[in-house]
């Protein structure tokens, strides 16, 4: 029973979730021309690495991803080595999660990137536990999505209703240059969205280890606390 | 043990599966098809469609040359064989050629084909053996769709009037 259950552990920790991640990254960039049907693929922009980036410190802050536990002297190399990989995929998910909902050019991509760094930037500065923080970003990316995908997707849209009329007579003279793309890019948005938060769900803040790593940490552990005992004898 | 082997496999897949997700990136491909296409010749295993190339060839020969070009297009659609992109730009040279004067956009086309010929072939020469063709290298072709976008006062030679089309 422990066996199956330390080999689904490592199964979830080690494939399935830089899989999801990376899946995410896959699917953030991409689009479907609404002419043509063909994909388009976008790199993330600068903008959004730097939002991952503080999107990282986040998670360490609030203690989503502890660090020490990440890498750590007592692990092998090999699992230090597959934590980073994680990380990294963790990283670049992020970044095009930003991507998937930032509008692609104009000035909606620019008041997008602002609104986002300025909610990031301030969070660094609050008190935040890990289970807050997922709720605090499914929120974030959840309105960052309508806006994107409902909202400024339907008033450009050639057969956009009531809303676009009103939008263009309130928007008159100001350019807001939108690409127009297929509404299946809405869905693979969603997807690589709903991916990226079930990732995330994933991620233990301190990974499991194995029953060897865990034995010698509390050997040492036990070692340092009768240390401890002496010095206050 | 077991927990090292699922270790690797995760780290090797990861490496694997961010390398594709690179290579998808760089190579943009516009449909399922393209994947595959941009596959085969990542793994070597790419060739063209040697039916689409004939036909090509046959429009060619009767100077239905946007046809042609069609045909090669379809025949080559990842624009890797140095010979079919060799006669893309033949194709264009021939259409934008004209007594009195040419057609630059045809001329520009057609050097961004023989430029793609010349990095594809081995060494960039490039030799075609068509018996049809009054050019048959593509420095041959580079340097007559170069001289037919550069302007001069040779174009106003009236004896230009009897040039002949290669």
């Amino acid at each position: 029973m422990k066996d199956y259950t330390e080999r689904n552990r490592a199964l979830l920790h080690f494939i399935v979730t830089p899989t999801i991640l990376l899946t995410v990254a896959l699917l953030g960039g991409l689009r479907v021309d609404a002419q043509t049907s063909h994909f388009v693929f976008i790199a993330p922009p600068l903008v959004t690495l730097v939002l991952a980036i503080l999107l990282g410190s986040l998670f360490v802050r609030a203690g989503a991803i502890d660090l020490r536990q990440w890498f750590a002297l007592e692990q092998p190399m090999l699992t230090n080595l597959a934590h980073l990989l994680t990380l990294l995929a963790l990283f670049f998910a992020s970044a095009q999660a930003f991507n998937s909902v930032l509008p692609e050019s104009g000035l909606l991509h620019w008041m997008f990137s602002f609104f986002f760094l300025w909610t990031l930037w301030t969070n660094q500065f609050s008190a935040f536990d890990a289970r807050r923080l997922l709720k605090s970003l499914i929120v974030l990316f959840s309105t960052a999505f309508v806006l994107k995908h409902l909202l400024v997707s339907g008033l450009y849209a050639p057969e956009g209703g009531w809303f676009r009329r009103i939008a263009s007579a309130l928007l008159q003279g100001i350019a807001i240059d939108v690409p127009a793309f297929a509404p299946i890019t809405g869905y693979l948005s969603f997807f690589a969205l709903a991916l990226y938060v079930a990732g995330l769900l994933l991620i233990a803040p301190v990974p499991a280890r194995p029953a060897s790593v865990d034995n010698k940490l509390a050997v040492r552990e036990d070692a340092l606390a009768e240390s401890a005992d002496q010095l206050s004898e | 043990m077991q927990r090292k082997i699922i270790q690797i496999t995760g780290m090797v897949w990861t490496v694997v599966y961010a390398s594709i997700i690179v290579w998808i990136y760089a190579t943009e491909p516009r449909s399922f098809k393209e994947v595959a296409t941009n596959s085969q010749v990542a793994v070597g295993t790419y060739e063209i469609n040697q039916e689409r190339f004939s036909n090509g060839l046959a429009l060619f020969r009767r100077d239905q040359f946007r046809a042609a070009r069609d045909e090669w297009t379809a025949a080559d659609p990842a624009q890797k064989d140095p010979r079919t992109q060799f006669y893309v730009a033949y194709a264009w040279y021939r259409d934008g050629w004209g007594r009195v004067y040419y057609d630059n956009a045809f001329f520009k086309q057609g050097l961004e084909a023989v430029n793609r010929a010349i990095t594809l072939a081995p060494n960039g020469t490039l030799t075609v053996d068509d018996p049809d063709l009054q050019m048959h290298t593509a420095a041959e072709l580079k340097t007559e769709l170069e001289q037919g976008t550069e302007t001069s006062w040779k174009d106003l030679n009236p004896l230009k009037l009897f040039r002949q089309r290669k």
